[in-house]
């Protein structure tokens, strides 16, 4: 009738306690000396566990103890007197759970006597390498390392401290765990412009620790949305090339005048992705040297770089979700794969192609028709690739 | 509603009036619903005595029986009961362990600061019971059998306040007690309207 949950049928235990003569536990059994003690690792307990003496038949004579349920060897074990027998246990080991070592002292039978929790763990250490940054100006989240061991063995609690620099109080951070273990998240009442200090007080049951202090000016480490609305695209029928399109990040858009960028993309089956650098303030690219008849998958994300006048040099955002496009398919072999402004010295760009984008450069800074320029280049690459194809289709039949 | 051992039948209800059918689904209701807290009470204890560390998880673990103010186990005769007298202590002891369970989270609250799922589930038993008591209640009002008296105020706090100043081990051990109590009585309710549900025992 009742189920088992694993171990033990709850009425099967409760019948044999009665046949044993189970006693209740209270005052009239033992205790243990010391209470729930806290140690440092690899430090030695003495400890005695007492029989009340009004208890008929009450004696230490065949006590024993188990530490997290193992036996414990009777060399470590010896009586002081009738009614008292002692422990020692040297260079402890770090508490198995964070509740505490179980160390139980046993009657004869083995029934329970009384328990003692051991704490035994070491003191917690500085915590270090803390970052922070805030999303759209609007909150700030900080992590940080817990020392150069970690592992205290004991539950050590981390709070972590902010205030204004020139004046205010100290604050504490409530809300943890937001962006892993040992993370905080400070979600409104956030001033600019002025620096504030933060910091990480570490404690446990052996003592305390705290982290330097960290300077910042929330203006210096904002971070924003990715770029929303990516679409990638072809262009026209140039196979090699895919034109990137995205919308600033609506949180910052009047903002963002510096902005920088990033796109990368990949190949559909390939886990290697090439990345474009210095996409400066724009919300357009082309990508250029692309494989034809090829899928690609392209993400961009946003550097919130200057805002309000900062000198720093923001934090990227997330990636926008990966968008895909493929290129137009063509019967020869298309180049390896290139980039947003192909960069000189790249192995598929030959001296024609270099000499162009130079021309092409100087073009975009002293003259005004530079966007003309650009679509009489792609117009004649389209040409050129046409007569590539019939002189193709003729060369047969001149074989 | 056909004769069962421990029928119910009340010879001065109205028979020509029928609640039947709403009481019996109010039954088969309220017998489901303690043979899923029966399942979460396994869940529950499994978690708990993961926490704590042996032996409490080891098979053949068997601390003190701690006394427990206002609960104590199921008694030896329970099964013999008559079907309403069953249902009455039942719902006197789904009553006095929503306060039991609270004062174990709490404790846990502070010996296992990061058991988050433990702690989800001491809070959801607390307030599972506590449905399931009412539950309990009004089938026990449908049927013209409620339970006699008042009821004593909880001494939980009682119990909370004794506990912390015993240590820790005792604390683990009230745990464990309460987490296997509560196991035991929502068992028992699922057993005792086992045998009023449609289809139970002859």
């Amino acid at each position: 009738m009742y189920k088992s949950w694993g171990w033990s049928n709850v009425r099967e235990r409760k019948e044999e306690d009665e046949e044993r003569g189970e006693k209740e536990w209270g005052e009239d059994t033992a205790v243990i000396s010391p209470q729930d003690p806290t140690l440092l690792i690899g430090s030695s307990l003495q400890a005695t566990c007492s029989v009340h003496g009004d208890t008929p038949g009450a004696t230490a004579e065949g006590l024993y103890w188990t530490l997290n349920g193992r036996r414990l060897p009777p060399e470590l074990s010896r009586m002081l007197n009738a009614s008292t027998m002692a422990l020692a246990l040297a260079n402890l080991n770090g508490s198995r759970q964070q509740s505490g070592d179980n160390l139980v002292c046993h009657a004869r039978d083995g029934s329970i006597l009384a328990g003692s929790c051991l704490y035994v763990g070491l003191p917690p250490e500085k915590p270090f390498n803390i970052s922070c940054w805030s999303r759209n100006m609007k909150d700030l989240t900080c992590r940080w390392t817990p020392g150069t061991h970690g592992e205290t063995f004991l539950h050590t609690n981390y709070s972590l401290k902010y205030k204004l620099r020139w004046y205010g109080q100290d604050n504490t951070c409530e809300e943890y765990h937001t962006v892993g273990p040992h993370s905080c998240h400070i979600p409104k009442d956030l001033a600019l412009f002025t620096p504030y200090e933060i910091w990480v007080e570490a404690t446990n049951r052996l003592g305390s620790a705290r982290s330097d202090v960290l300077t910042l000016d929330i203006l210096d480490v904002v971070t924003t949305d990715p770029p929303p609305d990516v679409h990638v695209s072809r262009v026209g029928g140039l196979e090699d090339q895919l034109s990137v399109r995205w919308v600033s990040p609506p949180a910052l858009k009047d903002f963002l005048f510096q902005a920088k960028y990033q796109i990368r993309y990949r190949v559909e089956d390939s886990v290697d992705w090439k990345v474009v650098d210095d996409v400066s303030n724009q919300t357009s690219c082309r990508l250029a040297g692309l494989k034809p008849g090829t899928v690609y998958f392209v993400q961009v994300r946003c550097n919130p770089f200057g805002i309000y006048g900062s000198k720093k040099a923001g934090i990227w955002s997330e990636w926008s979700h990966p968008t895909a496009a493929s290129t137009p398919r063509s019967e020869r072999p298309g180049p390896g794969g290139g980039a947003c402004e192909p960069r000189g010295g790249e192995p598929s760009s030959g001296p024609v192609r270099r000499e162009l984008k130079q021309f092409l450069g100087w073009l975009k800074k002293h003259a005004y028709c530079s966007n003309l320029s650009f679509r009489l280049y792609d117009q004649w690459r389209a040409w050129m690739q046409k007569s590539h194809k019939t002189r193709n289709q003729v060369l047969p039949d001149k074989l | 509603m056909s004769r069962r051992e421990g029928s119910l039948e009340d010879p001065q209800a109205d028979s020509s009036a029928s609640p039947l059918p709403h009481l019996e689904a109010k039954i088969q209701q309220t017998h489901s619903l303690a043979r899923l807290l029966t399942k979460y009470a396994e869940q529950l204890l499994q978690e708990y005595v993961q926490h704590q560390g042996d032996p409490f998880g080891l098979p053949g673990f068997s601390p003190p029986r701690l006394p427990v103010a206002d609960l104590s186990d199921p008694a030896p005769g329970h099964a013999g009961l008559p079907v309403p007298e069953r249902l009455r202590l039942d719902a006197a002891a789904l009553a006095a362990l929503p306060p039991l369970l609270d004062v174990v989270r709490r404790l846990q609250g502070e010996l296992n600061p990061l058991a988050l799922r433990l702690l989800g589930r001491l809070e959801d038993a607390a307030r599972q019971v506590r449905a399931l008591g009412a539950a309990v209640e009004a089938v026990l009002a449908a049927l013209g059998a409620e339970s006699r008296g008042p009821r004593p105020e909880p001494a939980a706090a009682a119990v909370a306040a004794a506990t912390a100043s015993a240590g820790v081990f005792p604390a683990k051990v009230l745990g464990f007690r309460v987490c296997g109590l509560y196991l035991e009585w929502v068992s028992r309710t699922e057993a005792d309207l086992g045998q009023l549900a449609p289809g139970g025992p002859a």
